[in-house]
């Protein structure tokens, strides 16, 4: 009967309602209407979202709740509910998205090839957010057929974006001018899955093949690579540290398989462990992996299920050994009433400063905020 | 949307005051734990200090309001010690007119099991087990003394969520239900009672225990998108949009319990004032001020008392980080009970 079907599925809400109060100092749902892949600061407050269905699709830059942020007065703030502040619209799917520090814009790519685009919000008392430019990826493609694949994209100050389909089509674009500033010499031609500064002039290249190449702006010379961990070919996804764990970078396979390594020492894995995730078929863009901002040897893991996962690092060792979470997000799987099978985590994103908040997007459109109790922690 | 269950029928309305029968003990022998004659003719306040029990640190639940509600009506001047009635801890026999024989064994001695526990957002313990029991002897307390005072105040109670055979939501015991059962009564003569359930959630436990009862009426105004999502169906449900502010929400109110004291003609009210429809309210979604509150509490008992109908009140829900606050927001209640008390020269 449908109507039993609903008064079950609310059950089941109701019992993770109560369950929430325990585990979560803050937890705020959204629903998108279409689900979105990337989650991406714009200011201490705002967030953007997109779209990544293969026809229209939208942008939309929201406002957290902004009794997440009224530290003191908890129940003086009224406003619970995300707000939708700016919007647009873009032809195609949005898989990479990232923020221009210091501007009001924000630049995309659509996975399919390695152009970008560039977005700037609202402004001008406009609730809009417009495409107002495009930056070409360098195509060094030998054969026709081979597909360029999605960009990915990394800010920086002064307006300058690296970005790149693979290893060997990297480049620093100067986006006001179009110039290019620089290209890291790398001859192989590995499909990336990460770009990340790490300071103002050292970035890393994570490539799907587990390979990292890490490379300073300033230097001509050939960056350093940090070779894929042995084993079985599968994808994996990288992360460097630049808050709290500063100096590590860690890569995670499809299989579930993490290692730490050093970045003064990339050659060398610091410590490993097997992650407790069910290994599935992943497409690249399935896997986030990042460290924790604001709380040392943390990172968060999502994508291999409905399931954001939090492990704590620090215990980790050279031996490889299976690990547990120390925390679990179990909001999206809960919560789903997907009819098309299970829900799956498609991105996380952590607070910069605040140590335990983190936002969460999922295959059926919801988007959460949430502010994790470490019940371990008896005295907070 | 509203939904109202059965029509309701006219039967003879007992007077307040008169001799009810055999069937009911001695009106001066109440759950009460000193059995003196109360010299002080002020508002009966029910109150015990086993309300509160330990709970784990951090634990979200704001236990250490109940005894702050006392504090500060008596630091206010509102009330004097000696307006307090202590009530009994409630049997196991008294519990056993609404839960379940088997629930009750469980909870009593600790077999309640991790998944019911997670439920009901407590973790077990022989405190929480004593100071529910005292909670809901508060409430028959309450409605004992109201029927012969006119009117009655526990400083806790309202645990609404609670079913015959399990807990929910913070209520491991249905006070409500257990006090509206138990003042019913089992003779022909059965006494009618409404439930004015204000609390920001819907009364989900009360409204299924008397859902073929009719000698009782649900009553329950709250906030649609708010716990439990799963709804059950009082006798009459006002289910309210996110937001709504005081003037709509008295006007909801005032547009409803006239005509239900009119029609089902109870001979007790039992008034659930949950202060969680306040805008400061952590979990509850509507827009309530401190003043909507007290315009609240005094409307409805007002209403109630000058008709001639006794009327026991009990704190209801309310969250919030900061245990003083809570406390003063409960407190209203009593305040406004007080005024009540003066202004029908009770």
């Amino acid at each position: 009967m449908a109507e039993r079907g609903e008064a079950d599925f609310n059950d089941i809400l109701d019992d993770w309602f109560i369950e929430s109060l325990k585990t979560y100092k803050d937890l705020h749902v959204y629903q998108l209407e279409h689900p979105t892949q990337v989650i991406e600061w714009t200011s201490g407050k705002t967030v953007c979202v997109a779209g990544y269905s293969s026809s229209k699709n939208e942008i939309i830059e929201l406002q957290l709740p902004l009794k997440l942020f009224a530290e003191e007065n908890k129940g003086l703030c009224a406003e619970r509910d995300f707000k939708v502040v700016h919007g647009g619209f873009t032809e195609s799917p949005v898989r990479c998205l990232r923020h221009v520090p210091g501007t009001r814009c924000v630049v995309t790519n659509d996975g399919l090839t390695s152009d970008l685009q560039v977005w700037t919000v609202g402004g001008d008392d406009s609730d809009v957010i417009r495409r107002t430019g495009s930056v070409a990826g360098r195509k060094t493609r030998r054969k026709k057929s081979d597909s360029e694949g999605g960009s990915r994209i990394a800010a920086r100050h002064s307006s300058q974006v690296l970005h790149g389909a693979q290893s060997d089509d990297i480049q620093l674009t100067q986006l006001t001018s179009g110039q290019i500033l620089y290209t890291p010499e790398i001859t192989s031609s590995d499909p990336l899955s990460s770009l990340q500064f790490v300071s103002d002039d050292v970035f890393l290249a994570g490539c799907c093949n587990g390979n990292v190449y890490i490379a300073d702006t300033r230097a001509s010379a050939s960056p350093q690579l940090s070779p894929a961990p042995p084993g079985e070919s599968v994808l994996w996804w990288t992360d460097a540290a630049a808050g709290a764990s500063s100096g590590s970078f860690i890569r995670v396979s499809s299989s579930g398989l993490a290692e730490i390594s050093d970045l003064r020492n990339p050659g060398a894995a610091v410590s490993r462990a097997q992650l407790s995730v069910q290994s599935r078929r992943c497409n690249p863009g399935d896997v986030t992996v990042s460290w924790a901002p604001a709380l040392n040897d943390c990172i968060a893991v999502s994508g291999f299920s409905g399931l954001v996962q939090i492990y704590n690092t620090s215990g980790w060792g050279a031996e490889l050994q299976e690990v547990q979470p120390l925390f679990e997000h179990r909001g999206h799987a809960v919560s789903s009433q997907s009819d098309e099978g299970d829900v799956f985590a498609t991105s996380q994103l952590w607070h910069p400063e605040r140590p335990r908040t983190l936002l969460s997007a999922a295959s059926d459109g919801s988007v959460h905020v949430w502010d994790w109790v470490d019940q371990s922690d008896a005295d907070r | 949307m509203m939904c109202i269950k059965q029509i309701f029928s006219r039967t003879h309305r007992l007077k307040v005051g008169q001799v009810l029968g055999a069937a009911f003990t001695s009106s001066r022998c109440f759950h009460g734990e000193q059995q003196v004659s109360r010299e002080s003719s002020a508002l009966p306040i029910i109150h015990h200090s086993r309300y509160v029990c330990d709970l784990p640190p951090n634990h979200r639940f704001p236990m250490g309001k109940f005894p702050r509600v006392l504090h500060f009506l008596i630091k206010d001047q509102v009330i004097t010690e000696e307006q307090v009635w202590v009530p009994e801890i409630a049997s196991k026999e008294l519990l056993s007119c609404v839960h379940t024989e088997e629930y009750l064994n469980d909870f009593f001695n600790g077999k309640i099991n991790e998944q019911e526990q997670r439920r009901t957002g407590f973790p077990w313990s022989e405190g929480i087990v004593r100071r529910c029991r005292y909670e809901t002897g508060g409430t028959v307390l309450a409605a004992e003394v109201a029927l012969q005072r006119g009117l009655a105040c526990s400083t806790a109670g309202g645990t609404h969520h609670a079913f015959p055979s399990y807990g929910s939501g913070y209520c491991l015991l249905n006070d409500l239900a257990v006090a509206a059962k138990y003042l019913m009564g089992v003779s022909s003569h059965k006494r009618k009672i409404l439930i004015v359930d204000l609390d920001v959630h819907q009364g989900d436990g009360t409204a299924f225990i008397f859902k073929e009862e009719p000698c009782v009426f649900t009553f329950s105004v709250h906030c649609g998108k708010n716990f439990p999502l799963h709804k059950q169906q009082s006798d009459l449900d006002i289910s309210l949009d996110d937001g709504m502010e005081d003037k709509e929400y008295l006007s909801t109110v005032e547009t409803h319990l006239p005509l239900l004291l009119e029609t089902f003609r109870p001979d007790l009210v039992l008034y659930d004032a949950g202060v969680d429809p306040h805008w400061e309210d952590e979990l509850g979604r509507l827009r309530l001020t401190d003043q909507g509150l007290y315009q609240r509490d005094l409307y409805v008992m007002k209403t109630v008392v000058s008709r001639g109908v006794p009327v026991a009140a009990v704190i209801g829900g309310g969250y919030s980080r900061d245990d003083d606050k809570l406390a003063l927001r409960h407190s209203i209640l009593h305040r406004a009970a007080t005024q009540v008390w003066r202004d029908c020269g009770m």
